[in-house]
């Protein structure tokens, strides 16, 4: 195998390759990279087993040539020095070129590195999704979808389904949902665009999946492909190939414990609302497990507030656009509301509540976008 | 600076309300004044012993937990009344706000007496008049008299007061201590009880004064390291400071109670263990704390006793609750002999301010189902005071009185002295 290769380009995909790739493997191959030198390109493989990552690099596109001189064939490399020493190569170009006995040598100007790499036979093969149950989407929604759900997974293993998102495409509308039961968060987009016949119910994928996918992601108008298998999830773009496996076991029925009434609806200014959260969980942060306390006062202020005993009090109004209903009294966790307010990230907020004991939604102050960020209370005695 | 304010060293203050219970009782009526009047459980029972008496009463030989027929029959006009624990408390608290206007540093120590550190109070006067303001203030303003002692440290203090009941004021100097202190029976020393002073008394130390000049060895290897603190206490020394904070420090609320005959009826024993569920939540209450660890004491009729504590998952305060698991822990551990007597007692404890509890999505209703309740709970204890609400007891014994270290009414001081 041999190719010249544009450095920029190689780096890209190697960073990208690396999010899947684990050095506490337990598949001792699978801690290396596997490189492949095709007519029509190179393409780049990593897997950790749950998550498997191909990325593409074709020999030219828009007319700007990537690869050049190509002998088709593959090799694996160690991936704890390869991504190193793609950065750190002096010039533009990078020559990459490996013998019968799998010796690997990159040449980039003055430099020469001589690398030992493996058999690409014994790399697994990564499967081949044959599915009718897919659909397409732009990138940006989808990293949208992600980012306003992911932060809400739970990080405990005590149940494992829960560390992933909910994805439910029912009704020509797609949904996504995590919770840690302690709050939860759920975006909906329309899909009037699908066939009706594609369904998914129970598909529930790993947060951790999510997070890489969002990060090797860039923002774009183009579409990306998502295909479901029964135990796994592809994500594929042009250049791209995203594939996780799925958690196993039923994600709970999260839509009846959303309130469908509320008691106290408050809008208010979403930047007001988390520098006021954000100022007041100063002191709570530490001694009070970032306990803050909200509080109505008249028809068009709240006050926030937090007390540790050991350290002191803040007390903090916020003008709100409107209250309507009963007065409360609530606690929460600081994090869960900053978290929520970021994720909505629109002008104004809407705030649903139905007691000091009940979860609260935090919706976006205009209806149109389907963002609900729900949040349950802390009980103080 | 006074120069009867020491140049190094504390002014030390322990202020002890003379018979407090009967006090109050007389200040509450007037027609009580100058008789012998004692405080006493319930007369019908064998438990009915004497909790307190007047200073007249003591006169007729009457003593602290004497039985109430023996009481009657040293002094024929006594007038006996059963125990009104809130008027008590009240007395206490504004007892301690008064001292609480000399100094922040107040270290209520039971309901009825509390050291105060005066050394930075010079400018009031000598320790001797702020010590006559004191007793005025506590005289004019609640009618209770008090005694007051005056020493460098806690131990002397609380010696001197002793020195002089009722009304009394007296200093203990450190250069005094072979004269007032020394030669006192060693039995009279606070911190010796009875087992102690037995023991003490068999290597010839009959004497505080024996004491301070005992072979320290000795003494440790009679006492351990509680012989040491005892030498250096009759030495006049000691150095705990008055800690205002110490009330604080509790680290459970139990109630234990004796039946009125030894039983095995097992709707008796938990009738015994719901009251003493409600009395432990109750005192829960007042102090606003919640626990995690509910324990039951057993004594069977020839006085072996055995403890036995659950450690929970979840807070409990409800009386019902501590009910629950306190009765389930009982029948899980008796072994079906005669009760002489039962105790309850919450552990780990946890103030409610400082709790919290992070509800969950699929938990949640448990919680948010008694909301109401305690909305309207809280609301009409706020308006027509804590005592409205009580569950329906099967066992209704309000004359009885169970046994508890109640420093609970320090609380009610502590937090008025917040406000």
């Amino acid at each position: 195998m041999k190719f010249v290769i544009q450095r920029n380009q190689l780096m890209e995909s190697v960073q990208d390759v690396m999010k899947a790739i684990s050095s506490k493997t337990t598949i001792p191959i699978l801690s290396g990279m596997k490189l492949e030198a095709t007519t029509d390109g190179v393409k780049l493989t990593g897997s950790d087993s749950d998550i498997s990552i191909e990325s593409f690099i074709p020999t030219e596109e828009n007319g700007i040539v990537f690869v050049e001189n190509i002998e088709p064939g593959s090799i694996i490399l160690q991936a704890k020095y390869f991504p190193e020493i793609v950065r750190k190569l002096p010039e533009q170009t990078v020559e990459i070129e490996s013998d019968e006995q799998f010796n690997v040598t990159i040449r980039s100007g003055s430099a020469e590195f001589n690398l030992n790499g493996q058999d690409p036979q014994e790399y697994p093969q990564l499967p081949k999704l044959h599915t009718e149950n897919s659909f397409e989407l732009p990138i940006d929604l989808l990293k949208d979808l992600i980012r306003q759900t992911v932060f809400a997974v739970s990080t405990s293993e005590t149940r494992p389904i829960l560390t992933g998102v909910n994805m439910v495409l029912r009704d020509e509308k797609l949904h996504f949902v995590a919770t840690d039961s302690h709050r939860l968060a759920s975006r909906t987009i329309p899909m009037s665009d699908i066939t009706s016949e594609v369904t998914f119910k129970n598909i529930v994928i790993p947060g951790k999946s999510l997070n890489e996918l969002n990060k090797i992601l860039e923002d774009s108008q183009d579409k990306i492909e998502i295909s479901v298998t029964e135990n796994q999830i592809l994500f594929r773009t042009k250049h791209l190939y995203f594939l996780s496996r799925l958690l196993d076991g039923n994600y709970p029925e999260t839509s009846r414990l959303i309130p469908e009434q509320s008691k106290t609806n408050v809008v208010i200014d979403a930047k007001e609302l988390l520098h006021s959260i954000d100022r007041a969980s100063l002191l709570a942060k530490e001694s009070r497990n970032n306990v803050v306390k909200l509080m109505t006062k008249d028809g068009h202020t709240i006050e926030i507030s937090s007390n540790s005993p050991e350290v002191g009090k803040v007390l903090d109004e916020v003008k709100v656009d409107s209250i309507e209903g009963e007065e409360l009294k609530i606690s929460f966790s600081a994090k869960y509301m900053m978290d929520a307010l970021k994720a909505i990230n629109t002008e104004k907020v809407k705030i649903l509540f139905t007691g000091a004991m009940r979860p609260f939604i935090i919706k976006p102050g205009s209806e149109e976008e389907e963002i609900l960020q729900l949040i349950l209370p802390v009980r103080t005695y | 600076m006074s120069k009867r304010f020491p140049t190094n060293g504390r002014v030390i203050f322990h202020v002890d309300m003379n018979s407090f219970y009967a006090s109050v009782e007389a200040a509450y009526n007037p027609d009580l004044k100058g008789k012998p009047l004692a405080i006493a459980g319930n007369p019908e029972q064998r438990k009915g012993i004497i909790i307190t008496s007047s200073y007249e009463a003591r006169a007729k030989g009457v003593k602290t937990t004497m039985p109430l027929w023996q009481a009657k029959e040293l002094c024929p006009g006594l007038r006996v009344l059963t125990p009104n624990f809130d008027r008590y408390r009240e007395a206490s608290s504004q007892m301690f706000q008064i001292l609480a206007e000399i100094t922040p540093f107040v270290q209520p120590v039971s309901i009825d007496e509390g050291y105060m550190d005066i050394t930075e109070c010079a400018e009031l006067g000598t320790p001797v008049e702020i010590a006559e303001m004191i007793q005025q203030k506590i005289k004019n303003e609640l009618d209770l008299p008090c005694s007051i002692g005056i020493a460098p440290n806690k131990f002397l203090a609380k010696m001197a007061s002793d020195m002089k009941k009722p009304m009394g004021i007296t200093v203990l100097r450190k250069r005094e201590l072979p004269t007032k202190l020394w030669p006192m029976p060693i039995n009279e020393m606070y911190g010796v009880g009875e087992k102690t002073a037995d023991k003490l008394r068999k290597i010839d130390i009959n004497t505080i004064g024996d004491l301070a000049k005992a072979d320290s060895y000795h003494l440790k290897h009679l006492l351990g390291i509680n012989g040491e603190r005892l030498q250096n206490r009759a030495n006049g020394y000691d150095p705990r400071p008055v800690d205002p904070e110490a009330v604080s420090d509790f680290k459970s609320i139990g109630n234990s109670q004796t039946l009125p005959y030894d039983t095995t009826d097992e709707r008796e024993i938990e009738a015994l263990l719901h009251s003493l569920s409600e009395k432990v939540a109750e005192r829960m209450k007042r102090k606003s704390v919640v626990s995690e660890n509910i324990q039951v004491m057993i004594r069977y009729h020839d006085r072996k006793t055995i403890t036995r504590s659950n450690q929970l998952h979840d807070y409990v305060e409800l009386s019902e609750d501590i009910f629950h698991i306190a009765s389930t822990l009982f029948f899980a551990n008796w072994n079906g002999k005669p009760i002489r007597l039962l105790g309850v007692t919450a552990q780990h404890l946890t103030e409610k301010e400082e709790m919290t509890k992070q509800l969950d999505l699929f938990t949640y209703e448990n919680e948010a189902k008694n909301e109401k309740l305690y909305d309207v709970v809280s609301q009409l204890s706020d308006k027509y005071g804590k005592n409205i609400f009580k569950k329906n007891k099967s066992y209704e014994n309000k004359s009885s009185v169970s046994t508890s270290f109640q420093k609970d009414f320090l609380d009610d001081y502590k937090t008025k002295k917040k406000k």
